[in-house]
């Protein structure tokens, strides 16, 4: 992809942000069309390389709701929560900004290369402060403290108690930008470091919007039991006491209306989230 | 003297007659050979024949002996030629007369001799029985009595199950006649068999049970997916309970390949229950498709009209799982050696389970997965998209939750037990007999129809259809899956005896569609 050289970067009002670093980048680098309205109101979002299924479900809870207060997402472009981040804010139609852990000039392939494509067409951008450099164990901690700088806050999704992500809030904390951190199972291990940043005061609780107390007012017996907790075909029909070809039947309807989502054969009602 | 016998040769399914010519030379410097592109099997018939005919307290003629195995050109393999050549050099030295009530030209000799004269089990006793019935009427054949049952549901032939060289020697000099084998019609042969697990046995489930269901009844490909321990193995299992029985002409088809592979049991007459083949995941490509350089029949030969049973789909090498490509296509394997080119049918069921990911745990609700991101995709590209391709249903095994399984009160409603669900394949069966009675080319099963076909017999009413094209501009479905999922949604409508397919079907059919 067709990379240019970010001029002057520190005369552009909106990326003030980035001079609060005690190293800020020399250079910078961007794939894309470049209008810094882009970072007037940015969000970190980042997370564990190893998503899982509930990092997904954060992801697709709070990444909508982010793009509809025309925020835009800032995020590490690394597998798991950070590119899933990516992946759902161009589903959505937002814009984001992947800050790459290389030079610039490397070359993409594969799923990386459409996704880069899909942030560019969406308005998005792809940062480096390197023009050619390879990945490697230093380049990612130096990515991330371009995150931390370029967002004015900084969700933390899912993170191990060793993780990049707490790195990225470490930072984020030093520049005094906000730190969310999104609870999860205390018997999860990808949820250890993210309970410990708000065990420890250092990241504030996020629960997205204030978890609505909606009453029940499902008709349908499908939509009333998926109200409560996801479930299979088979949980389902065995509750309702109905073949479960009937109950599979009405499920397939349900998705095509787009009422509940399917995930690894488990149902979700699809407003929940 | 020359004396001319009749046997045959099986390639693959085709038999080729062969005639065994023996000569016992009045001149010559004393010896023995065998001519006639001759294997290393059959070249040690010499060995055999001298020592079972002295065995057999005859005597070896002490002359020039020449066994010329005609057609010269075609190779010959294996043990069966020891027989006729053996009575041949008996004949041709003059010690045996031949009676005037045995016609040589209209008999056929086949076995393989012990050194003790007794005959040894020996393969492919069906396919010179079927031969003989096709080339002269009338025929007898002698064959070893351990796998003579083979060649008893053949009309119009006579069986002599031969028991030994001596007890041969003694119906042609008429001290004592070998007993013909009692011809056995078809249909008393086929029986249940014991069936391993019982649907009902298995807990929880009930989706992949009906999806197993719906793969029995209209021949689909399944595929189950999900973590270790959620019953993925035990509910194939059970799938032998539920598969109808083979019909006459099938089992027969069946019992070929089995007779050319010598894995019909000693009195074994036919294979009266559909294969339920499940090879381990080290299978390799000859085993899996055939081969050997007298091409054997495989796995895929061997499951003909039955089941091919693959666990732990991705561990199998790619290239074995590659081959498996062109019998699913077209119900057929064509295998090239340097000896020959071998056609075997192999039109099969397959059913395939495979894990999420390499160490199982992906989406499990308890036990946390340990796969990058990068293992997962490398194990799901093992499986290529044309294999997936074929396959018709997708079913999540997830795990069961004992807890929720409630085991005290009885739901009746989704409980079925394999009797049941035998009961309903079979009605399912005859209604797709029924509908393909006409069809130009052997069609069983609705798996089997063409696009052409499913255009003709597959009529969704207007509501089916319009949810179909929300399901196609919902999913992104390619022209293969739409006219996949009309098939399945075809059986789905034969199960609930419905000529059209109405929206429920379709939507039913949704739920099998494809999830990797």
């Amino acid at each position: 992809m067709d990379y240019q050289k970010l001029a002057n970067w520190q005369k552009i009002p909106e990326l003030k942000g980035l001079l609060d670093l005690s190293t800020p980048p020399k250079e910078l680098f961007f794939c894309g069309n470049f209008d810094p309205e882009i970072f007037a109101s940015c969000i970190g979002v980042v997370g564990s390389r190893k998503m899982t299924d509930y990092g997904s479900r954060v992801v697709e809870k709070i990444v909508p709701d982010l793009i509809f207060k025309n925020q835009t997402i800032i995020s590490g472009f690394m597998y798991g929560v950070d590119k899933y981040a990516h992946q759902t804010c161009v589903d959505y139609g937002g814009k984001t900004v992947a800050v790459l852990g290389w030079g610039i000039d490397t070359k993409l392939t594969g799923d990386d290369l459409k996704l880069a494509k899909k942030i560019v067409e969406s308005g998005g951008l792809l940062l480096s402060e390197w023009e050619a450099q390879k990945a490697t164990h230093w380049t990612f901690p130096a990515r991330n403290r371009i995150v931390a700088a370029l967002s004015h806050e900084v969700i933390v999704v899912e993170a191990a108690q060793k993780s990049g992500s707490l790195i990225t809030a470490r930072i984020a904390t030093k520049l005094k930008r906000k730190l969310w951190a999104v609870p999860g199972p205390i018997t999860s291990r990808t949820c250890e470091g993210t309970n410990l940043l708000i065990a420890s005061g250092k990241a504030q609780l996020w629960l997205g919007k204030s978890a609505s107390t909606n009453l029940s007012l499902n008709e349908d017996p499908i939509l009333a039991l998926l109200d409560q907790e996801a479930l299979g075909a088979n949980e389902i029909a065995r509750k309702l006491v109905q073949p479960v070809s009937q109950i599979g039947a009405q499920l397939s309807l349900l998705l095509l209306s787009g009422q509940v989502l399917e995930k690894g054969g488990k149902y979700y009602l699809a407003d929940a989230s | 003297m020359l004396v001319k016998i009749r046997s045959i040769a099986n390639i693959g399914l085709e038999s080729v007659p062969i005639d065994v010519e023996v000569d016992v030379a009045t001149a010559g410097f004393p010896g023995f050979s065998i001519v006639g592109l001759a294997s290393k099997a059959v070249e040690e018939a010499r060995e055999r024949v001298k020592t079972a005919i002295t065995n057999s307290k005859l005597d070896f003629p002490p002359k020039k002996i020449t066994v010329n195995l005609a057609p010269a050109d075609l190779p010959k393999d294996g043990a069966a030629y020891d027989l006729p050549i053996a009575l041949g050099v008996l004949l041709a030295s003059g010690q045996l007369p031949l009676p005037s009530d045995i016609d040589l030209s209209k008999s056929f000799f086949y076995g393989e001799l012990s050194l003790d004269g007794t005959l040894r089990p020996t393969r492919g006793i069906l396919l010179l029985g079927l031969f003989a019935q096709k080339s002269t009427p009338g025929a007898t054949i002698f064959v070893p009595e351990i796998s003579a049952a083979e060649a008893s549901v053949v009309e119009g032939i006579i069986v002599m199950p031969t028991k030994s060289l001596a007890q041969l020697v003694q119906h042609f000099t008429g001290d004592s006649k070998i007993t013909p084998l009692d011809p056995k019609s078809i249909t008393q042969e086929t029986e249940t068999k014991l069936i391993e697990f019982d649907l009902s046995e298995i807990a929880g489930q009930e989706q992949a049970k009906r999806a197993l269901i719906i793969a029995a009844s209209g021949g689909h490909n399944l595929l189950m997916w999900g973590p270790p321990g959620t019953g993925k193995t035990m509910l194939s299992r059970a799938l032998p309970g539920i598969l109808p029985p083979l019909s006459n002409s099938e089992a027969l088809e069946v019992t070929r390949i089995y007779s050319v592979a010598g894995l019909l049991t000693p009195g074994q007459a036919l294979v009266s229950s559909r294969p339920f083949r499940s090879p381990h995941h080290g299978v390799s490509n000859a085993g899996m498709i055939g081969g050997g350089s007298n091409p054997l029949p495989g796995e895929v030969s061997l499951a003909h009209l039955g089941v091919l049973f693959l666990d732990e789909m991705p561990e199998f090498p790619r290239s074995v799982l590659e081959g498996l490509r062109q019998p699913m296509e077209n119900g057929t394997v064509e295998i090239v050696r340097v000896a020959g080119h071998v056609k075997y049918p192999a039109s099969f069921t397959l059913i395939a389970a495979i894990n999420p990911c390499p160490c199982g745990y992906l989406g499990h609700p308890k036990r946390e997965c340990k796969c990058s991101d990068r293992q997962i995709t490398k194990y799901r590209q093992r499986i290529s998209g044309p294999i997936l391709d074929r396959i018709d249903l997708f079913v999540t095994v997830s795990v069961v939750e004992i807890e929720k399984l409630s085991l005290t009160t009885k739901t009746a409603v989704n409980t079925v037990t394999s009797k049941e669900a035998k009961m309903q394949v079979i009605k399912v069966r005859k209604l797709q007999q029924q509908r393909f009675k006409d069809a130009d080319r052997p069609l069983y099963t609705n798996s089997q129809m063409r696009n052409i076909d499913v255009k003709k017999h597959c009529l969704l009413s207007p509501e089916a259809e319009h949810l179909l094209k929300m399901a196609v501009e919902k999913f992104d479905f390619s022209a293969r899956s739409y006219f996949r999922l009309i098939k399945v949604a075809r059986t789905i409508a034969d199960l609930e005896s419905s000529q059209q397919i109405l929206p429920e079907h379709m939507a039913e059919a949704l739920q099998y569609k494809q999830i990797l």
